[in-house]
């Protein structure tokens, strides 16, 4: 029999507004737009500069929304990621000043309270642990400080007594005309401020791309340039003092560095998902694929230093590419090239090439900056040398094969803080760690004991507690979020509503959505009958003695998490 | 110098130099004529409590107790101890007594269980690595089951299309047993290829009496057959890794409650209370 074709339409960005992705939301209509373009930022827009194909119009009516917010309403928590910028339109919002950590409480904001069990505690475990798989009882359930209104995607969490709240805590006011939560949206960092509105307003979230599409084609770049300043002004001298070439430059340098800095974004910022389908292709075709930041053999004329996202650094290998190493935010490349050629006087090229892996946000020094306030401010050359030397070996680490490190960045798990990798030729598929697992989670194993593999190591199906946490983008309640103290990305269940958003947004497959059912193995359901889920995932046996269960129960020292940013320690781990 | 070899050197070493102290302690006390039985067999008794402790270990992982590798090497070395301890504390000599000699025999089949069992902790896990893809144990028998149900789905096939009976035939009388259940169980755990390419050969001289769809449905059959044969080479040596356990383990307890009755036996009756 042949096969037949179904026609259907071509799928289109716009096909479903943001306004319409989420149930309950005001669909934005023509004359909210018309609204929108009588005020200013967007009245001063040039309409005339935008596509055809990409009009501020378009932009407007659908990668936006309106979020009509009552006094208290969280519209963004410390330590959030996001994909979307706020506008206000009315009314203002407080942003909590800390230099680190909220002061608010983590089960005000949704997060569960994050604590060591009690040794009793531990130790009940033996006989405590529930029979039944998934068992919540429903005191936990609603015990929750946690307040929220709305219902599914639309739930918002808020605070009950503002007045009071403010009188404890530091904050500043941002009052309608002015934006907030821009540069962790463009930047793709968690939101550094918790932000919560203190009278009734009205706000306009705009996706990130709508945002980067008004950047684009706005002529005078107003926009862009308010963006960058923000991000010039608040944080890239910090940003830039935690690298080690910058360690020793002065303030007045320092600042001329900044005023002369350049950004740069590469990839596809919704790279998280398509990408688990372009796993299957051969490294060569992925390397050719990514975007190019600095190609091999061109003239190094600025460092590049990664602000966000996951690059590649890979050399030409006959017709393919072979991957030396990656970079993660913090990272410089283009260093010793830019030394030697100092050192040398005479240019010398890039000795490898730079790529975008999913998406990157970079941050361009030219290389006559770095010769003035580094190079030349080092008391030896020979230590600079050294010093540049040491950082290119650590962070190109010869000792593991070449096809494993591009097969650990082809398949991003150069993303995780606490890779699971099981060494095969150890591994007794005792099970062991599976059983300790579900042991330290109330008789619930929290991976699989499965993935892929190369050469005798594999990549079990574990939360790998990833620097660029995707499966946080969506949740509506921010019931998964980053453990604020530790970095460990953690599910507060009592707060989690069972949407999936996180579970599909994992591109490792690595969240599981569980029914949940009580002591005596009914499962809970809704007033239509529907199983109530939760997101269930590693949370590194946080709560327990001693560090990650599974890791420890090993006999042979055949699973380790990995911080995939300690190269060395990654080297250690697949040369043992 | 690699991680392993570096803590195999570290710990050879502190075992030999703690056999090296055990030997001549007990000399020194055998010179000083000392009941050197009754202190070895304690010091037996004490490296066979810590040895079977380990399985209690286990079983409360989220305790603060040191990590399990630490316990597996604290385990072989203790374990490799008592080879040495035994045949101190009786005498190097086969003992005559019944409950001795039932004693002494479980010893044996204790250590010489967990001797096989670093054995094959060892060397089958690597064997595992390099053939097919990993299949959790607990998985394979739905596996092959999904791949008879395809492969009978291939020979119903035959029939409706081709009206003859010999892909059937053949399938009946040689491969529905393969298909079955997990097979060639011994052949895989010797590393020995001869059954399955006997299996082969005969698929392939079927194909003298198959017409163009029926070898090309022989050809989508061997193919499931290699798979199959990938499951059970993962199923004979996942079974000897998981079930090695269940000869050690039961021993040991036999082992435990035997040394409870011969102390009880030694103070009883051979006057050392006194």
């Amino acid at each position: 029999m042949e096969k037949g074709t179904a026609a259907i339409p071509r799928p289109k960005r716009w096909d479903i507004p943001f306004s319409q992705e989420r149930e309950g939301d005001r669909l934005v209509t023509d004359d909210d737009v018309n609204r929108l373009l009588g005020i200013s930022p967007f009245c001063d827009l040039d309409i005339a500069g935008f596509k055809r194909s990409l009009p501020l119009r378009g932009i407007l009516k659908n990668d936006t929304r309106f979020l009509d917010c009552e006094t208290g309403d969280i519209i963004v928590r410390e330590g959030d990621w996001g994909n979307s910028a706020f506008f206000i339109l009315s009314g203002s919002v407080r942003v909590e000043l800390v230099s680190s950590g909220s002061s608010l409480s983590p089960s005000i904001l949704g997060r569960g309270e994050s604590r060591k069990k009690s040794f009793f505690e531990v130790l009940s475990q033996l006989w405590s642990n529930h029979k039944e798989p998934e068992f919540r009882s429903t005191t936990t359930r609603s015990s929750s400080k946690t307040l929220s209104r709305g219902a599914g995607e639309n739930t918002r969490i808020y605070l009950e007594d503002v007045s009071a709240v403010l009188s404890e805590i530091q904050t500043a006011t941002i009052d309608a005309g002015q934006w907030f939560g821009e540069i962790a949206a463009l930047g793709r960092s968690p939101r550094v401020a918790t932000v919560f509105t203190d009278s009734p307003s009205e706000i306009l979230e705009i996706r990130w791309q709508g945002l980067r599409d008004i950047m684009r084609n706005d002529r005078d770049g107003s926009l862009k340039n308010y963006i960058e300043e923000v991000f010039r002004s608040r944080a890239l001298a910090s940003f830039l003092r935690n690298l080690p070439i910058f360690r020793h430059v002065s303030e007045e340098d320092m600042s001329e560095l900044v005023a002369r800095a350049e950004f740069e974004s590469f990839g596809n910022y919704d790279s998280a998902k398509p990408f688990s389908g372009s796993n299957k292709k051969d490294s060569r075709d992925l390397v050719e694929l990514e975007p190019i930041v600095a190609r091999e053999g061109d003239h190094n004329d600025s460092v590049i230093l990664v602000r966000s996202g996951l690059a590649r650094i890979a050399r030409r290998h006959y017709n393919g590419h072979r991957t030396l190493s990656y970079l993660m935010p913090g990272r410089a490349f283009g260093v010793p090239e830019a030394l030697q050629s100092w050192e040398t006087k005479s240019s010398v090229p890039l000795s490898s090439s730079l790529s975008a892996i999913g998406y990157l946000n970079v941050v361009k020094i030219p290389v006559t900056l770095i010769e003035r306030f580094v190079f030349q401010q080092r008391p030896t050359k020979k230590l600079l040398s050294s010093e540049a030397d040491e950082d290119f070996k650590k962070f190109t680490p010869k000792e593991i094969d070449g096809d494993l490190m591009d097969f650990l960045v082809d398949r991003r798990f150069v993303q995780g803080t606490a890779t699971m990798i099981i060494d095969m030729d150890r591994c007794t598929r005792c099970d062991d760690c599976v059983r300790a697992c579900a042991t330290a989670h109330d008789n619930n194993p929290r991976f699989i004991r499965q993935g892929p593999t190369h050469s005798h190591f594999m990549i079990a199906t574990s939360c790998m507690h990833c620097i660029d946490p995707v499966c946080m983008i969506e949740c509506p309640t921010g019931a998964i979020h980053r453990n604020l103290e530790h970095g460990e990305v953690e599910i507060n269940d009592p707060t989690c509503i069972g949407c999936m958003r996180c579970a599909n947004n994992c591109p490792y497959n690595a969240i599981s959505m569980a029914e949940i059912r009580d002591a005596n193995g009914n499962f809970y359901v809704d007033e239509q009958s529907r199983p109530l889920m939760k997101a269930t995932k590693c949370d590194l046996c946080l709560e327990q003695w001693g560090g990650p269960a599974c890791q420890r129960a090993c006999p042979h020292d055949a699973l380790t998490r990995v911080d995939m940013r300690d190269m060395i320690g990654l080297g250690e781990v697949l040369n043992r | 110098m690699k991680t392993r070899w570096r803590r195999r050197i570290r710990n050879s070493t502190l075992f030999l130099a703690i056999v090296v102290l055990v030997v001549s302690l007990f000399t020194a006390m055998q010179t000083a004529l000392w009941n050197t039985t009754v202190y070895s067999g304690w010091f037996l008794a004490g490296l066979v409590v810590l040895l079977a402790s380990y399985n209690l270990y286990k079983k409360v992982p989220f305790l603060p107790l040191g990590s399990s590798s630490t316990w597996m090497q604290i385990h072989i070395y203790a374990g490799f101890l008592t080879a040495i301890v035994f045949p101190l504390h009786s005498g190097f000599r086969v003992p005559n007594g019944f409950f001795e000699l039932v004693l002494a025999m479980f010893f044996l089949l204790v250590f010489t269980s967990g001797v096989v069992g670093l054995f094959l902790t060892r060397t089958l896990p690597p064997r595992l690595a390099t053939r097919s893809e990993e299949a959790i144990y607990e998985k394979i028998p739905g596996l092959i089951h999904r791949l008879k149900t395809e492969v009978e789905e291939i020979v119903f096939g035959c029939i409706s299309e081709t009206e003859t009976a010999a892909v059937p035939e053949f399938y009946m009388r040689r491969l529905k047993p393969f298909f079955e259940q997990p097979r060639y169980f011994w052949s895989h755990l010797f590393h020995s290829e001869r059954a399955f390419k006997t299996l082969l050969t005969d698929i392939g001289e079927q194909n003298r009496f198959l017409n163009e769809t029926e070898q090309e449905a022989m050809k989508n059959i061997s193919q499931r057959v290699a798979v199959k044969n990938d499951l059970d080479y993962q199923y004979a040596l996942q079974s000897t890794l998981k079930y090695w356990l269940f000869l050690h383990v039961p021993f040991t307890y036999g082992l435990s409650i035997l040394i409870v009755f011969h102390v009880l036996l030694v103070y009883a009756f051979s006057g050392v209370a006194s």
